[in-house]
């Protein structure tokens, strides 16, 4: 291959570092999105024998948000693979022991034969902090799927205090 | 398991029998439309019926129409062809003349031709002038300068109105109003 041509191929089949943060995000969906840049699926190179997946780094991941009563319900199943090795673990859980672990992007590429190694190029960390060599690599953010609300202790005080009111509560009125 | 899914299938532009080269035999044979008698999304193919189907029919003597009103049922266009192929087209929510413009593609095309790549007869060692796609081809340059994680980046890209900001709109109006009020006074 000529220099030249070897400068072209490095480039097209670059490997890309996106960062995505998981705050407030339902795990199931930000799967679904996280899973086609892990995959290369938004390359007009793709093909399934071509491996051109892209690393991620998901940050805040101990503030995901699973919908309705997912927390108390979804299980997680292992079996160790010796007799009575079963467990069944619930999400909530195995979030508070592990709280990088949602295997919600592992299942979302069930059936896929090139899972395993897909997976290792997903770092995923519980809050802001990421080790400064990963973070040097990124060069895009992933949007968010929800917006994040804020809470209102974090606005401004004058804000607060000027935003229309429909109505207000009676002086006398206690709040509990 | 396969990824045939994701790939479209590669054919060449053929024609039947070097069709076109002396005379033109339209490749159409049969058209179905397929059409529910009360429900809304039909109601462009049933415009379509009564105005502009019978000037089809006419215009292409060699198609046959049929037509099957059925309860419960998306609008549907079924087209076979002289040899053999069959396409079917969800025609659910069409206007009059989005049916129309379906109908003149299908009498106009030999095969169902939908997820084919066309090969091309000619070879180029050039076959880019620009170069190759590379993952910044089209990126925002002003991505270059941002400092990651970034809020503003982070932020989903399609934001609806919610009922509060139009309150806060309304207010900010209203105390508009209010002060030119005043002035004007």
């Amino acid at each position: 291959m000529s220099v030249l041509k070897r400068v072209q191929q490095w480039a097209t089949f670059a490997r890309i570092w996106h960062v995505y943060d998981a705050a407030w995000q339902n795990p199931f969906q930000s799967a679904e999105l996280l899973k086609k840049y892990l995959m290369g699926m938004y390359k007009p190179i793709y093909h399934p024998s071509n491996d051109c997946g892209d690393h991620v780094i998901v940050i805040n991941s101990a503030e995901i948000a699973l919908p309705g009563d997912e927390w108390k319900k979804r299980v997680y199943f292992h079996h160790t693979g010796y007799p009575g090795g079963a467990t069944w673990t619930l999400a909530w859980d195995l979030h508070s022991k592990d709280p990088t672990m949602v295997p919600a992007v592992y299942n979302s590429m069930d059936g896929n034969l090139k899972r395993r190694y897909t997976m290792e190029r997903l770092h995923i960390f519980p809050d802001s902090n990421v080790p400064k060599d990963l973070m040097a690599n990124v060069s895009n953010q992933i949007r968010q799927i929800r917006p994040m609300p804020k809470r209102l202790d974090h606005y401004p005080e004058q804000q607060v205090k000027e935003f229309p009111k429909v109505i207000d509560y009676p002086k006398d009125y206690v709040v509990r | 398991m396969s990824n045939k899914h994701l790939f479209l299938i590669p054919g060449f532009i053929r024609t039947p029998l070097q069709n076109g080269v002396g005379r033109y035999v339209g490749q159409l044979q049969r058209v179905v439309l397929k059409f529910c008698k009360n429900n809304g999304s039909s109601r462009g193919m049933r415009e379509f019926i009564e105005s502009g189907l019978v000037n089809f029919a006419n215009e292409n003597p060699g198609v046959v129409v049929y037509l099957k009103p059925r309860r419960h049922r998306t609008a549907v266009i079924k087209a076979e062809y002289l040899n053999g192929d069959s396409q079917w087209i969800n025609c659910r929510n069409f206007t009059q003349e989005e049916v129309l413009k379906w109908l003149i593609l299908l009498k106009s095309q030999s095969k169902n031709a939908t997820g084919t790549r066309i090969k091309k007869l000619w070879h180029t060692d050039h076959p880019s002038i620009q170069g190759p796609w590379t993952p910044y081809t089209f990126r925002d340059p002003e991505l270059n300068l941002v400092e990651f994680p970034n809020d503003i980046l982070s932020k989903p890209a399609i934001m609806e109105r919610s009922s509060q900001d139009e309150l806060i709109e309304l207010f900010n109006n209203k105390k508009i109003e209010e002060l030119e009020s005043k002035r004007a006074e």
